[in-house]
């Protein structure tokens, strides 16, 4: 029995090293500003200017036109890169941009915001861009990466905020499992990457044949002579009948919180954190708003394809409350569009139709591509799912997938949806 | 960690000192079951806003194996555990040892040691748990030969990731949530 008794003392005593303390970390990737003043006149002054190509830090909306992808470095300017061959993208330029988040191409003319301005690049030689006019005046103040801008037009001066990001890690009591009331307020979380309040795009495939391609995220959308463009409550129209020089048309009031732009035929599709707007289009000049869809507040790109519009609304994002889904809406009547069914998803963001194939950015979550040749059973028809990628936003052209998210710009081949096959991929050197 | 590991180390070093040899012996399948509670505490927050606070969750396992030889046999365990923002299924791989009996009681050591799974938890809008892996060192005592009530004293860690919805101004927020518990069980061996 001493033989037992020993053993039993060793455990015992063994047992005396353990912790019985639950030991729970909480890790927040924080973003923090930090306020600065730019002078207006000044940054015009700059100019654009065109530099070395360098690495992506923080990409923002993505753009295509033809062999060349424009991508948005945050605030910073828009990098080129010759896709001539799409396993092996080359980065041939970036042009400096202050304030810039959005852009759209017509021909030879890149269309960026700066701040408050609307600048008109030419991009015959994309390795040395240059402006050719300006547009200015035309934004008060935005929102870029969670940092807020804004102009006071007295002084010339922009109050900006710089962005950085740090870590926290917290010691927390292991259940903290309830949702804080109005989470949701998160204004400046990861979809603030995509949402400058002043800026533009080119969402969909344009009127033209001239015109490039945006995501669905994007802001601005060109069709007929127009470049249309949403702030957070405003419908801009900026008349190109002569390209090089954009003239301000009119602003059309809409709503608050407006967010992305997809042209479809002679119709505008304006998301907003409200619901979805849409806009008859038959008179360029002069869009009328047909009737809103309404839903709960979210953020919400939408694509359209025929009858059928397909939206995402997800939670916290620069809206608030809100649930994860794909609403799919019969559009059939303009004048009132109808939810036909509502999906389930985990953080969508982004999204491209290539009928009868839909891609949907996850965020974090990946991309999941799914058959939508019956629209009430679009969750029994999932095909593909890429999980170990960050995807916000995807634009298909032909059988090629180019996909933006913040570890990086991945292009695939989606002949197979089934087995997408990576073409390549440009990574960001600091994700986030 | 650290701490485990020497517990492990310590039970696995006085094994061979209480084996006892085999007499006519026949292996056969073992049955043991049991309830009952982990119990813990947990200290959260940052200096003058530090808490600490008593935890208690329930636990209940089926441990299904065979009896190799008088003294030890092997299994694996499927359970259920209640922690109260996670509930988690461990399967796992198991062990128990005899170590000695005196008159009508036996005392044994168990290890088990597995992934907890959250196949049945559901998460509040916003979160996505994730299981982990789980160890749960212990000793015993038996009522009867093989055959008869339990009393169990055991030490568990179990590993859970949480993501979590952000707030204002984050762009990620996760939990790594390792939960260190003291157990107690009662239960029946056949």
């Amino acid at each position: 029995m001493k033989r037992l008794y020993y053993s039993l003392f060793l455990i015992i005593t063994g047992f005396s090293f353990f912790s019985c303390n639950d030991q729970c970390t909480e890790t927040r990737y924080v973003r923090q500003t930090r306020p600065v003043t730019l002078s207006l006149t000044g940054i015009r002054q700059a100019g654009i200017v065109t530099e070395a190509a360098r690495t992506m830090e923080r990409p923002g909306k993505l753009y295509v036109k033809e062999n060349y992808l424009f991508i948005n470095e945050l605030k910073k300017g828009i990098h080129i890169i010759d896709n001539s061959n799409p396993s092996n993208p080359t980065a041939i330029a970036f042009v400096n941009i202050p304030g810039n988040g959005d852009m759209a191409v017509r021909g030879n003319i890149l269309y960026v915001d700066s701040y408050t301005d609307i600048v008109a690049l030419d991009i015959s030689n994309p390795k040395q861009v240059t402006e050719v006019s300006r547009v200015q005046d035309l934004f008060n103040n935005g929102l870029f990466d969670g940092g807020y801008w804004a102009v006071n037009m007295n002084t010339g001066a922009i109050q900006d905020q710089e962005v950085s990001y740090v870590t926290e890690k917290i010691k927390t009591n292991c259940e903290d499992n309830i949702t804080p009331i109005g989470w949701g307020w998160g204004w400046f979380s990861m979809d603030a990457l995509f949402a400058s309040s002043s800026s533009l795009s080119s969402g969909g495939k344009s009127s033209s044949s001239s015109d490039g391609v945006g995501g669905s995220m994007a802001r601005f959308a060109l069709h007929s002579q127009f470049l249309y463009t949403v702030d957070q409550s405003n419908l801009n129209l900026l008349d190109i009948s002569d390209p090089g020089h954009p003239d301000f048309y009119k602003t059309i009031p809409v709503g608050w919180n407006i967010e992305t732009i997809f042209p479809y035929g002679n119709n505008l599709f304006i998301g907003s954190g409200r619901g979805m707007y849409i806009f008859d289009n038959s008179n360029p000049s002069d869009p009328q708003q047909l009737s809103v869809y309404q839903h709960n507040v979210a953020c919400d790109p939408v694509v359209v394809h025929e009858n059928l519009a397909y939206v995402t609304l997800r939670s916290g994002t620069t809206c608030n409350l809100a649930q994860n889904q794909l609403d799919v809406i019969d559009i059939a009547d303009l004048s009132n569009p109808k939810l036909l069914k509502s999906y389930p998803m985990k953080h969508p963001h982004g999204l491209s139709i290539d009928n009868p194939r839909l891609y949907l950015c996850e965020g974090e979550y990946g991309l999941k591509v799914f058959d939508v040749s019956n629209p009430m059973e679009i969750d029994q028809h999932q095909i593909s799912h890429i999980a170990d990628i960050n995807a916000f936003d995807v634009i298909t052209i032909g059988s090629n997938l180019l996909l933006i998210g913040k570890d990086g710009f991945y292009q695939y081949n989606a002949a197979d949806p089934k087995r997408l096959k990576l073409l390549s991929k440009i990574p960001v050197s600091s994700p986030f | 960690m650290k701490n485990w590991i020497v517990g492990v180390g310590l039970m696995i070093l006085t094994l061979p000192a209480v084996a006892q040899k085999s007499e006519a012996f026949k292996r056969h399948y073992v049955n043991h079951t049991e309830f009952g509670t982990l119990l813990g505490r947990v200290t959260a927050g940052e200096g003058n806003s530090e808490i600490t606070e008593s935890k208690t969750s329930i636990t209940a396992q089926t441990y299904n194996g065979i009896q190799l030889n008088p003294d030890l046999s092997v299994g694996l365990i499927a359970g259920m555990d209640w922690y109260k923002s996670n509930l988690v299924t461990p399967l796992a791989a198991g062990l128990r040892y005899q170590l000695g009996r005196k008159g009508n009681g036996r005392f044994f050591t168990m290890l088990d040691t597995g992934y907890g799974f959250t196949w049945f938890h559901k998460d509040n809008e916003g979160f996505d748990s994730k299981g982990g892996w789980m160890i749960n060192p212990g000793i015993g005592m038996g009522l009867g030969k093989q055959k008869g009530l339990t009393f169990t004293l055991s030490w568990k860690r179990q590993h859970v990731f949480v993501e979590k919805p952000i707030l204002w101004n984050q762009l990620d927020r996760y939990e790594n949530r390792n939960y260190q518990r003291l157990v107690l069980r009662i239960g029946m061996s056949f």
